[in-house]
């Protein structure tokens, strides 16, 4: 008598999972997915930006739009040239200028994709439209996306932009010119066609080896002597060295364990080969079945009593 | 059944689900929300031609508007009822309320599947929603992906087979002989699904209204620290279960004010009971978080978002203690009163992380534009005309059985008042 209501539990708790048994057959390495700390594949690409270094001359800007064949955003100068004023569906790449409120200190910013080792947008996801690519790119497949933006609102550095005036609207952001130069063996185009070498690309090694390098040689130029993007979020795969606090210069504070593994530490258990949901189903199943039959045993005297059919 | 436990007699009011037959179908209430409904539901119609940006105020900073913030993780707190009543009723065995299981069945269903137009309207790639048909294109460690999955099953499925006898019983008594012949070979087959489908519909809901508090775990530091917390999706799990309390219990007693049903106060009460628990069930887990991650002091430093946090936790601590005195259970005047507040304390709390609390990087406002407000308003009034239509000619509201009348047809406007004897079957 109990092995077929077992079995049938069973059936219950696949039913009421909804047919996502897929779902948690794909994630069921997510435990190791999304370690606090990830660790960079020695494959994986980097830039390094240097603040001290740039001249804020906005060729990467231009030769960024040029290659991923973005539009100038030229609202600001009432269509007379490309000025951006932040990072939007028209701007993957651009620099800014911090000027202190008092004194005469001023210091540029890059600011793009920053290509996290663990990155909150491709984490939250639902269909792998962003993904990490090869060499740890964030790319995203436009056959995938359904736009509901979550990539937007999981962003610690509000990269990922919506095209809101469009009825096919993309996700814009930086790809490290993925498809267009990186498959090609090519460095990515601001990286290429910076003139004084302040943004540069290379292996995420080797840059971090040459930041702390830059650091050991003049630690007075930079702020805090670290660099941003070693630990932030659980690591990027962009580097920054400042001459000014970060957070002045847009680039947050956040703390050293990834978002990925922060959201996903505990339904990543729960979650897994769906176990908590079948549990769960199999023990609410098996109590609802005791009431139910108890419910279905009193039916014929309650409608005899009441004179009215039992409702459902 | 007279009698209650302790052996007082009671006039008990509420023993079946029986339509509303007083009055017009059309009223003027159900006009106005219907104009409502038309108008936003054409807006949102020119919304399949138009981008999303001229349309509403959502921005790159604040990329989630009032659609999916209120209409999708706040209202779907408030259609939780068929949830934390259902685990009620079935699960702990509180047979008394079986017989108000429609009226939150009824408004779970209407929540959530106006929720659910709010979300297609709301992405900005629709087109490529096929890809939930394909498993091995799913991200299952994605929130989103167990929401965007797991939210149409639940409506499509399990409430649509929760509410199917209502539409069945209708049939039977309208219809003819072949009719009901099909229909009492019909009946059995439910009977036997009708354990296994609830299972599924108490566990979908547990894990999809837990996931819309995980949702917000990406979002890390942009969320005010009072509310971020790992704990998030248990505590919007738990905000699901006392909005899904509250919103019966509160439209039970407006329902049967506004349609004359006598009230049963003990079923009252012992919503009223559930209510006072799942508010303190609540403000534990939310008080145990705060001083767990030591945030107690900063919950009360009485800045901006301090205050709100102690504005929410007012509006579910007032109702917690409130329901502990059985003359408030037993009033339907504070019964309704303390429902409100629980009923703004949950969805204030599904509602603030999302928005008030949510502070990303660049500056930024958001607020919804007219056509967005209004879009989102009717989705709300297709819910209340959906339900002024379901009571009217479907069994939802509780009341006495004696009150059953045949003599209704389907679609008919005006209605003879003839009243007929008890209905058999």
């Amino acid at each position: 008598m109990n092995a077929p209501i077992s079995r049938r539990q069973a059936l219950v708790g696949i039913v009421g999972a909804g047919g996502s048994v897929a779902g948690a057959l794909t994630s069921s390495a997510s435990a190791e997915e999304h370690p606090a700390h990830p660790v960079a594949p020695p494959d994986a690409v980097a830039m390094l930006y240097d603040n001290t270094i740039c001249t804020g001359c906005k060729a990467c800007m231009v030769a960024c739009s040029e290659v991923n064949g973005l539009p100038p955003d030229t609202a600001l100068s009432g269509g007379l040239w490309q000025v951006p004023s932040d990072l939007n569906s028209k701007t993957k790449n651009i620099i800014k200028l911090y000027q202190e409120p008092d004194g005469p200190g001023f210091a540029y910013v890059k600011k793009q994709c920053m290509h996290c080792l663990d990155p909150a947008c491709v984490a939250g996801c639902p269909f792998d439209a962003l993904k990490k690519n090869l060499w740890g790119a964030v790319t995203w497949d436009s056959s995938l996306c359904i736009g509901c933006r979550y990539c937007e609102v999981s962003c610690p550095f509000d990269v990922p932009k919506f095209e809101w005036d469009k009825w096919n609207p993309k996700i814009v952001k930086c790809e490290f010119c993925f498809d267009q130069r990186l498959v090609h063996g090519k460095e990515p185009a601001c990286t290429a066609v910076c003139p004084t070498g302040s943004v540069i690309f290379g292996k995420r090694v080797d840059l971090l080896a040459k930041a702390k390098d830059r650091i050991a040689a003049s630690p007075d130029k930079y702020f805090e002597q670290r660099v941003y993007g070693e630990h932030e979020a659980g690591g990027t795969q962009v580097l920054y060295l400042s001459s000014v606090a970060f957070d002045k210069i847009g680039l947050p504070k956040l703390g050293s364990t990834s978002l990925g593994h922060y959201a996903t530490k505990v339904t990543s258990v729960i979650y897994k080969w769906l176990s908590a949901p079948i549990l769960l189903a199999g023990v609410l199943g098996m109590v609802i079945r005791r009431n139910w039959n108890r419910h279905e045993a009193e039916r014929p005297a309650r409608e005899k009593r009441t004179g009215f059919p039992d409702q459902l | 059944m007279t009698r209650d436990s302790t052996g007082t007699t009671l006039i008990n009011h509420w023993q079946s689900g029986v339509p509303v037959y007083r009055g017009p179908v059309i009223t003027d209430t159900l006009v106005f929300f219907g104009a409502v409904a038309v108008i936003g539901l054409a807006l949102a119609a020119v919304r399949f031609w138009s981008p999303l940006g001229p349309y509403s105020g959502m921005n790159d900073a604040y990329a989630w508007g009032i659609w999916k913030t209120f209409n999708v993780m706040t209202l779907t707190a408030l259609g939780s009822g068929p949830l934390a009543l259902g685990i009620a009723a079935w699960v702990f065995n509180r047979q008394k309320l079986h017989v108000v299981m429609r009226t939150a069945l009824v408004s779970g269903f209407l929540f959530y599947a106006t929720g659910l137009i709010a979300l297609g309207f709301d992405v900005g790639r629709p087109w490529n929603f096929y890809n939930a048909l394909l498993p091995w294109r799913w991200n299952g460690e994605s929130a989103m992906l167990e929401i965007s999955i797991c939210m149409p099953i639940y409506c499509a499925l399990f409430l649509s087979f929760e509410i199917l006898p209502l539409v069945l019983e209708r049939l039977y008594y309208t219809g003819g002989d072949r009719t009901r012949a099909a229909l009492r070979r019909i009946s059995p087959l439910l009977r036997r699904m009708y354990p296994f489908m609830i299972t599924g519909a108490y566990v979908v809901p547990l894990m999809h209204q837990s996931s819309l508090g995980g949702l917000l775990l990406l979002a890390g530091t942009k969320i005010h620290p009072l509310w971020q917390t790992p704990f998030l999706p248990l505590l919007y799990l738990l905000a699901a279960g006392l909005c899904g309390i509250a919103f019966v219990t509160f439209l039970l007693l407006l329902a049967c004010l506004r349609y004359r049903r006598p009230l049963d106060l003990g079923i009252l009460g012992e919503l009223g009971n559930l209510l006072s628990a799942a508010c303190f069930l609540f403000l534990a887990v939310r008080f145990g978080d705060l001083i767990w991650r030591g945030m107690l002091r900063s919950a009360f430093a009485f800045d901006s978002m301090s205050i709100i946090f102690l504005l929410e936790t007012a509006l579910i601590l007032v109702p917690a203690v409130a329901l502990r005195f059985r003359a408030v259970r037993e009033t339907p005047r504070s019964l309704l009163k303390v429902a409100t507040l629980a009923c703004l304390g949950g969805t204030f709390y599904r509602f603030v992380p999302t928005t008030i609390a949510y502070h990303p990087e660049r500056h930024s406002i958001y607020f919804p534009t007219v056509p967005e407000l209004l879009i989102g308003a009717a989705y709300i009034s297709v819910a209340i005309v959906g339900f002024g239509l379901a009571v009217k000619y479907f069994a939802v509201l509780p009341g006495d059985s004696g009150g059953w009348d045949h003599i209704f047809r389907p679609l008919r406007l005006r209605r003879t008042a003839t009243r007929a004897e008890g209905a058999t079957a």
